[in-house]
């Protein structure tokens, strides 16, 4: 049908009237100064919730999975952000062991057509993949052995104090000579996994020739990019410190994201698929994942909150007169209609409103989100056209976290960086994306502005009658009650 | 003879129970196949079981030439074979032209195929871009075959391609199948006899998750007892009753 019924329509209706009058009555209540400061504030509260948002929904509508530690994985980007932007050492110090046992884990399809051949008894082959694994982690543990991971964590912190001048502290690390025994610990260790992984001695395995040169190609890459982190780790650290702030700023957005986006994929395949048949499962690994991340980085950078430092480019001196007068001056705060407002939170809004633009034209042109809307309604028929529908899963995952994390990169100036930071924004975002509609990511970004604005307004008032601010922490639930009764599925969610 | 698909004694479960006990079929290349049985005899399964939506737990799936049991269903898909499912399963919120992109297997396919799909069915041309939630049933069930034909496959597995089908609908079903029986090898779920009977070049009857019978179509129209002994419908009556 493609005219609605008006009885399908007068429910979005009644809440666009219900907004229009309260935007209204709050503007002649308020005054146009206080309404405009509030309504941006509720515009880059909404920002930030869609941050979190856009993730689990897009995870939640195609797999069906709820991902309880995403305000975690938003709280490593910020993290990992962090870090990039104030002193690097610690991400580049660790490069190279990931980065070995990745290229360790990447043989496991060559490793198939190999060991599948070997004449295991029943009763060896079953144990051999326990003994395997079990090695490889002794390997890994080997590899770290006395391995300063707090002291390179600790550059950041003392670069956080010196803003000045972070390389006068930088902590000197391993030299090459001694360095060079962890990769090939972590390499080893890696293989032998990949060899549990191959199920030696099973016989009954069906080996896929179709895709041999992508993975040798893939391992070859591996083995390039390991080697080059190994040489590189220090020269590469005081290289981007030497950058323009700018610059490290946006890297540092991109470099969250995509070790996010490397979180997603690994937990995806490692931990999520053995599990698609048990949601439940599904939900408590999640929240126990949660607790290991914040619990990790609170190990590495100690219970303490951080204020990670504005950019440059959104903290010169000063007041601009107006958006434009703001590209030539880069000024602290920014004169719109009346009001003095961060310039840095302008960028949030701008960010948050890229994030949706950029999944509206991936989910609205791109094959990835051709086949994602398709999987949404049926994987069985996806799979059989040819397409990996696990592959997508694990894509769409590191999409997601990748997103949470840009988030938290995005939001870490803006609030103390802590190991909690995420908690918070994680329950709005699933307030979020329950008002919009399970797996809608139009409707996470409405449900978004609603709830920010919802925030912002709920705040004003707590402050001008003396309420407690728990009335405007309380009104995103209100707001999330009211949906519900009007549209039990959420704004756009489908009916069951 | 040289067959493009060869099942042997297959098992095949879904969660506790037991639906295939022992399916044993030949395809034989550029034919008709035509899969007969009652209501939950186990034909669907048993192209589900090819595709690999539902592996066996026993017996061998041959594909031209190489065993496929126990591979992904997209690795299965991607040599070769084509899958149609039942209940006209085109996705809602995509356009006519996604649910045919989407089947693409390599970069151009779409392309290269339009003219022959938009012949077999000129309807799907002026749809072309609306949501799959606009067709008719029967333009769905049209969408439904025309997007295995997008990729080169050798092997098409059709399910019910008549179901709920007006009888003009069904004419024109049966033209499609018929053309395109001339360049690919097509098995059949069909419950329609009338249509069955005169598409078909072989059949298999299933009964129970068993294959019982097997012979030439042209054999098994002239053997009334066999008919009504399995498919409980006799060549007088329209047999899509579900």
């Amino acid at each position: 049908m493609r005219t609605r019924s008006l009885k399908q329509v007068l429910p979005g209706l009644i809440l666009l009237a219900v907004i229009a009058v309260l935007g209204i009555l709050a503007y002649r209540f308020m005054g146009q100064e206080s309404f405009i400061r509030t309504a941006l504030s509720g515009l880059t509260l909404g920002a930030l919730y869609f941050m979190v948002a856009a993730g689990l929904t897009i995870i939640f509508g195609l797999m069906d999975v709820l991902n309880f530690a995403h305000g975690a994985m938003f709280m490593t980007g910020a993290y990992m952000g962090w870090q990039f932007y104030t002193n690097p050492t610690f991400l580049f110090g660790i490069l190279p062991l990931l980065l070995a046992f990745l290229t360790g884990l990447s043989t496991t399809s060559l490793w198939i057509p190999i060991v599948s051949k070997w004449k295991l008894s029943e009763a060896w082959a079953k144990r051999l993949g326990g003994l395997l694994v079990i090695a490889g982690l002794t390997l890994i543990v080997t590899g770290f052995l006395k391995f300063d991971l707090l002291g390179l964590a600790k550059t950041a912190m003392v670069a956080a104090m010196n803003a000045g001048n972070p390389l006068a502290e930088a902590t000197p690390q391993e030299p090459l000579g001694i360095f060079w025994r962890r990769p090939l610990l972590l390499l080893l260790g890696g293989i032998l996994i990949a060899i549990a992984n191959a199920h030696p001695g099973d016989k009954t395995q069906v080996v896929t020739f179709t895709n041999k040169s992508a993975s040798w190609l893939r391992l070859g890459g591996l083995v390039v990019l390991t080697v080059l982190s190994v040489l590189f780790r220090e020269s590469a650290s005081i290289a981007v410190l030497k950058l323009n702030g700018n610059l490290r700023f946006f890297m540092a957005l991109l470099v969250g994201a995509g070790i996010g986006a490397g979180l997603g994929a690994m937990i995806e395949v490692s931990l999520i698929r053995p599990l698609y048949a048990r949601p439940f499962y599904i939900v408590l690994i999640t929240l126990g994942l949660g607790y290991i991340l914040r619990e990790t980085i609170q190990l590495l950078w100690d219970p303490v909150a951080y204020s990670m430092e504005v950019p440059p480019i959104f903290s010169q001196p000063g007041k601009a007169a107006n958006l434009l007068a703001w590209f030539s001056g880069n000024n602290l705060t920014i004169n719109i209609l009346g009001v003095t407002f961060p310039s840095y939170r302008l960028f949030i809004i701008v960010l948050g409103s890229l994030m949706l633009l950029g999944l509206f034209i991936l989910m609205r042109y791109s094959r990835l989100g051709m086949i994602i809307r398709a999987g949404v309604q049926d994987r069985n028929m996806v799979e059989a056209l040819g397409i990996n529908v696990k592959a997508v899963f694990s894509t769409v995952f590191a999409i997601g976290v990748g997103l949470a994390a840009l988030g938290g990169i995005g939001a870490a100036p803006f609030i103390p960086v802590t190991p909690n930071m995420g908690d918070a924004y994680q329950m709005q975002g699933f307030i979020t994306v329950v008002i919009g509609g399970m797996g809608s990511y139009g409707g996470a970004g409405i449900g978004a502005l609603l709830l920010g604005m919802a925030r912002a307004f709920g705040d004003f008032l707590a402050l001008k009658f003396n309420m407690s601010p728990a009335i405007a922490e309380a009104s995103t639930v209100i707001v999330m009650i009211i949906v519900l009764l009007v549209r039990p599925s959420g704004l756009f969610g489908k009916k069951e | 003879m040289d067959n493009i698909l060869t099942l042997e004694s297959i098992q095949t479960y879904i969660g506790q129970f037991h639906i295939l006990e022992g399916v044993s079929i030949n395809v034989p290349r550029d034919s008709i196949t035509v899969l007969l049985g009652r209501n939950g005899a186990g034909k669907t399964t048993t192209l589900k079981t090819i595709i690999g939506l539902t592996p066996p737990r026993e017996g061998k799936v041959i594909f031209d030439g190489e065993e496929v049991q126990g591979k992904r269903a997209f690795d299965i898909a991607n040599l070769g074979i084509g899958y149609v499912p039942e209940h006209r399963a085109v996705f809602r919120n995509l356009s006519v032209m996604e649910n045919l992109k989407i089947a693409e297997k390599k970069r151009g396919d779409l392309e290269r195929k339009a003219d022959f799909i938009f012949g077999l069915f000129p309807d799907l041309k002026r749809l072309y871009r609306l949501p799959g939630n606009h067709l008719s049933g029967g333009q769905q069930q049209m969408l439904a075959v025309a997007r295995a034909l997008v990729a080169d496959n050798k092997l098409l597995l059709i399910d019910e391609p008549s179901e709920g089908l007006a009888p003009i609908l069904i004419e024109q079903m049966m033209a499609a199948i018929k053309e395109l029986s001339k360049t690919t090898t097509i098995l059949l779920v069909e419950q329609n006899f009338i249509m069955a009977s005169q598409l078909g070049e072989n059949y298999y009857i299933i009964d129970d998750g068993k294959t019982v019978e097997n012979g030439k179509m042209e054999d098994l129209v002239k053997n009334e007892a066999l008919i009504k002994q399995y498919l409980g419908v006799s060549l007088g009556r329209d047999g899509g009753d579900n």
